[in-house]
């Protein structure tokens, strides 16, 4: 039983740590000219 | 521009100073953010950018022909420009590091007006911020 316990909060800490982790884009930043 | 950047795919916010002539752009989570399409979009809407720099994590990749790039989403990727700090990452490649990076993606070459949208972006290290 603890086991299973175990197995799903390991589970569900890797579902909310994973997406953080993901490769992205995570800012662009432009120079820009002849903006008024 | 502001409006226009906006309704770009992936954009979260967009972020616009009149003084230094700066536009700070925060994609969404989604991965959707094309740099390309938003450099055009900057252009469409009637000025022009002299220089985009991008942060990014993903991995280091290399391609059939010996290249290396950075792998930012499962179909997005941009090859590196070759210099100290990407040589630096080259030992990375094809390995589960992931690595943050700061870097130039484009810069406006003297007497060209706009940016040639056939020419892929590569990417210019300027700064490795992380590995892990």
């Amino acid at each position: 039983m603890n086991t299973k316990r175990v197995a799903m909060l390991v589970l569900l800490g890797a579902m909310v740590v994973v997406p953080a982790a993901q490769a992205q884009i995570k800012h662009i930043e432009m120079r820009v000219e002849g903006m008024t | 521009m502001k409006q226009h950047l906006g309704r770009q795919s992936g954009v979260q916010t967009v972020e616009v100073s009149l003084i230094d002539g700066k536009v700070d752009v925060t994609p969404k989570e989604d991965g959707q953010i094309d740099p390309a399409q938003l450099l055009k979009a900057t252009y469409d809407s009637g000025v022009s950018v002299a220089e985009m720099d991008m942060t990014a994590r993903g991995k280091i990749v290399k391609d059939s022909s010996g290249s290396f790039a950075i792998q930012v989403a499962p179909n997005r990727s941009f090859a590196l420009v070759p210099n100290e700090l990407s040589k630096g990452l080259e030992p990375l490649a094809d390995s589960a590091t992931q690595v943050t990076v700061r870097g130039q993606l484009y810069k406006k070459l003297a007497g060209k007006k706009k940016a040639d949208a056939s020419v892929p972006l590569k990417l210019l290290i300027l700064e490795v911020q992380k590995k892990e």
